[in-house]
């Protein structure tokens, strides 16, 4: 049973890494990214093509994958977020979708539906006590999810930028007022965003294949987990995404495999009905 | 006055968080008045409305309309239970008709059967002449009738208001709640509605309004209630609330504060 | 204005003879046949417009709603039982659905909405996928029984043409009667002002259930149409992107309109077929298409279309 608990929360902080870049765009825009999966998927193919295709060290492979996940963040910003400032969520909801399917399908035309992966950062054999084993990988999520966390409280909190971040956040209007670059800051919001789903899909391909259509249940189970943590929190996201890891590796070894991803919308329609907050964050049904 | 009033409140309190929105408001509305909620700014006017239409729900007290509790009711059966209301920022319905925006709430208390509707059997079918009836009377007592079959988005303004009031009738309240109506006219759409409502106390219904243009309201009501900071500081005709020292106070002195 | 409706009735009666008249010029059973899946579609997408169109509520749920009417169709007439019993049990069937899902839900907020019936559509899916036994997992069912009324049933494509255009046609009629209603006037109150339409006396909780459900009827007769129609399902059909493709066949028909919905349904169950060349570039340049329609002209051809009337009229 340890196992599974090791294997859920390696599982979970990949989920609560989709979540955090999910998280990061809305707070700054308000527009939840249907497409977050689909660059994780994106992340993961780069590092292949990097590491597998190329055949350039995993490193490396890690930095080109940050550098052109930074650069489709952009892209992403400038064909969804500019020409539909001030539309209905409707429609964004929509136009994130539709991206999310160009993506999914120029991946397929690219790399082929086949399902490929790609090498570990780290090596060496895996930690074994309890009846319980750790591998490598495994480490290294938890630790990248740390490290990550720490940056960005750091960033966030302590930096000059971070705080001007914050400011656009909580009132964009106010802070163009106030002389902030908000364009920047929402640009590297979008840029970091999709960094986060990036490494998400660089620690997700070692263990579990990448191939152009997983995406979709990636990205749902990022969202799910925001709406577990509470949409708009933080550490509500890392709690909510170990937690869901931990429910689904359980469901799936006790109940059933098949129904994997199920687990996860019945969690969140079972706290969206008991708890509208999330468990932790604000009200998501509607004010009369 | 033996008649029961139309409408009481009693000890209706409102809490947002710590601050205290509304404190344990009485208020008796006499059939058939005008009456008026006056108060500076941030009294808890449109709270009170709120709390009594049901659009947000007071957290203590009593709301009856003609001896039937109101409190906690959903705000459609408050409507069903006659009465309606107008919003200070106008919410009208933006992708219907001028006149379907009256017939929604015309079918107030008609209830219609969804088979009914597939079939268009007669029973529906006098509905529809039913409401439609209801509806081209309401808009002819704002004087819309002309403009029955244009979208509502397309009013100016002034003739927005208008329609929310018209709405609101269609729905044959006994108590008519109008917050701010004359919010954003001038004083030739002011003065065609200070008639209108006039018009409208002539046929018997109760009006309850919430107006920031005190000299608007001096000029129709019968009767004038003032909040301050929640609590009801005054009520009586405008004669003795315009003496009424507290109430100078109140908006002297906020005048005061933010000088 | 007379002379504008005297117009339009002409126009429509041309387009009604070009409809009827359309399997005398082609007799290419494929093009019927899409015709007719175009036509399912355009119920499928009617239905849908009731809920998000005109109520307001999003809802990527329709494609399994669709699903369960074919698969409850396909499994009851291949277990023997009479072809006639198939819609009375797609309807119980997607109402249960509907009722199970809109009550917990239909209070949540744009983006939550959206999350729970994607959620809920991939869990009919799995469903389905996973109940082989019943469902036949991902090949599907095949030789599925066709329509079939004591006896008689429609035979090749452009039988079923005819009896889909009457089909719809009563569709588009029911619509047009709940739109006229109080019940319509209701469902679009409810998505421009739901507090004015709760205090003008509209009960918008079961405005947005029965918009729901009469969505959810819409699709699970089409499914029941499409099983006995087409006669082989699988999964795919009523799939994740499935219920993206309907989402998008209402904003580019424009939502809203009635006429949109078909315009909307029949060109994008068309186009693919004709830019079948493209391959996998199709969906590429659909979803970019998507996004363009919906940042140039986000009230769908329908919108596009009267604007040119207006523009015509006021050129004169």
């Amino acid at each position: 049973m340890g196992q599974l608990v090791v294997n859920g929360l390696s599982l979970g902080s990949i989920y609560a890494l989709v979540a955090l870049g999910l998280l990061l765009i809305f707070n700054t825009v308000q527009i939840v990214n249907f497409a977050q999966g689909q660059l994780l998927m994106l992340g993961a193919f780069i590092g292949i093509s990097s590491a597998v295709t190329h055949e350039l060290p995993v490193a490396t492979a890690w930095i080109i994958t940050a550098v052109a996940m930074a650069f489709v963040g952009i892209v992403f910003m400038v064909l969804v977020y500019f020409p539909l400032r001030g539309r209905p969520p409707f429609l964004v909801i929509l136009t994130t979708i539709a991206m999310g399917i160009v993506l999914e399908n120029l991946a397929l035309i690219i790399w082929g539906p086949l399902p490929v992966s790609m090498p570990s950062p780290v090596h060496g054999a895996p930690l074994r006590f309890a009846g319980v084993v750790i591998s490598m990988h495994q480490i290294f999520i938890f630790v990248t999810l740390a490290v990550i966390l720490l940056l960005q409280f750091l960033l966030l909190t302590k930096t000059r930028f971070g705080i001007l971040m914050q400011a656009t956040a909580q009132d964009l209007h106010t802070a163009r007022l106030v002389g902030i670059p908000v364009n920047r800051t929402i640009a590297v919001a979008f840029a970091f965003g999709a960094i986060l789903s990036g490494i998400a899909g660089l620690l997700v391909a070692p263990i579990f294949l990448a191939e152009p259509t997983m995406g979709g249940s990636l990205g749902l189970k990022g969202f799910v987990v925001s709406v577990i943590g509470g949409f708009g929190n933080m550490p509500g996201a890392v709690i909510g995404g170990l937690f869901l890891g931990l429910i689904e590796t359980f469901g799936a070894r006790y109940i059933s495999s098949n129904f994997r991803d199920v687990y996860a919308f019945i969690v969140m329609i079972a706290v969206l009905v008991a708890w509208p907050r999330g468990l932790f964050g604000e009200k998501s049904s509607e004010k009369v | 006055m033996s008649d029961p009033p139309i409408l009481a409140a009693r000890g209706v309190t409102k809490r947002f968080g710590g601050l205290v929105a509304l404190d344990s408001v009485d208020l008796d509305v006499p059939r058939g008045v005008v009456q008026a909620i006056i108060g500076p700014n941030g009294s808890g006017k449109t709270t009170l409305l709120n709390a009594l239409s049901g659009a947000s729900h007071a957290d203590a007290g009593s709301i009856q309309i003609d001896g039937r509790e109101l409190f906690r009711l959903k705000p459609h059966r408050i409507a069903r239970l006659g009465l309606a209301r107008t919003f200070q920022t106008i919410r009208i319905f933006n992708n219907l008709s001028v006149i379907e925006n009256v017939k929604v709430a015309g079918a107030c208390n008609t209830p219609t059967s969804l088979f009914g509707i597939v079939m268009g059997n007669a029973h529906q079918k006098r509905n529809e002449a039913e409401i439609e009836h209801r509806a081209r009377e309401a808009l002819d007592v704002v004087g819309l009738g002309g403009r029955a079959d244009d979208r509502a988005a397309q009013l100016p303004y002034a003739q927005q208001r208008l329609l929310e009031i018209a709405r609101a009738l269609a729905s044959k309240p006994d108590v008519l709640l109008l917050d701010e109506p004359a919010a954003g006219m001038n004083m030739t759409e002011s003065m065609k509605l200070l008639s209108t409502i006039a018009h409208l106390k002539t046929s018997g219904i109760t009006i309850l309004l919430v107006e920031h243009n005190v000299r608007l309201v001096m000029g129709i009501s019968d009767r004038i209630a003032v909040l301050d900071f929640g609590k009801k500081i005054a009520e009586g005709t405008p004669e003795e609330v315009q003496r009424n020292p507290s109430v100078i106070e109140a908006y002297l002195g906020r005048r005061h504060r933010h000088a | 204005m007379k002379t504008s409706n005297f117009k339009t009735s002409i126009a429509l009666a041309v387009c009604a003879i070009a409809v009827l008249m359309m399997p005398l010029v082609t007799h290419d059973g494929y093009v019927i046949q899409l015709l007719n899946i175009a036509m399912l579609n355009a119920i499928v997408v009617l239905g849908l417009n009731f809920a998000t169109g005109w109520t307001g509520q999003i809802n990527f749920g329709q494609a399994a709603f669709y699903g369960l009417g074919a698969y409850t169709t396909a499994i009851a007439t291949k277990a023997g039982l009479p072809w006639i019993s198939t819609p009375f049990l797609s309807i119980l069937v997607v109402v249960a659905a509907s009722i199970a899902l809109g009550l917990p839900t239909l209070r949540l907020r744009t983006y939550y909405l959206a999350m729970t019936t994607i959620g809920f559509g991939e869990i009919v899916r799995l469903i389905i996928v996973h109940w082989e036994p019943v469902t036949g997992g991902t090949s599907g069912l095949r030789a599925i029984p066709g329509i079939s009324l004591f006896g008689f049933g429609p035979q090749g494509q452009i039988q079923h043409y005819y009896l889909l255009i009457a089909v719809l046609a009563i569709a588009v009629l029911v619509a047009a009667r709940i739109r006229h209603s109080s019940l319509g006037r209701a469902m679009i109150a409810t998505k421009d002002s739901e507090i004015a339409a709760e205090q003008s006396g509209v009960d918008t909780t079961r405005t947005k259930l029965l918009a729901f459900m009469i969505g959810a009827i819409y699709a699970g007769l089409a499914g029941c149409l499409y099983a006995s129609s087409v006669r082989f399902i699988s999964p795919d059909s009523f799939s994740g992107i499935q219920a993206v493709l309907l989402m998008t066949m209402l904003i580019v028909g424009g939502m809203g309109s009635i006429a949109g919905c078909i315009i909307g349904a029949v060109t994008l169950t068309l186009l693919p077929e004709a830019l079948r060349f493209l391959g996998q570039w199709y969906l590429v340049l659909y979803g970019l298409g998507v996004i363009v329609v919906i940042v140039l002209a986000p009230g769908g051809l329908a919108s596009i279309a009267s604007e040119m009337r207006l523009r015509l009229a006021s050129a004169r």
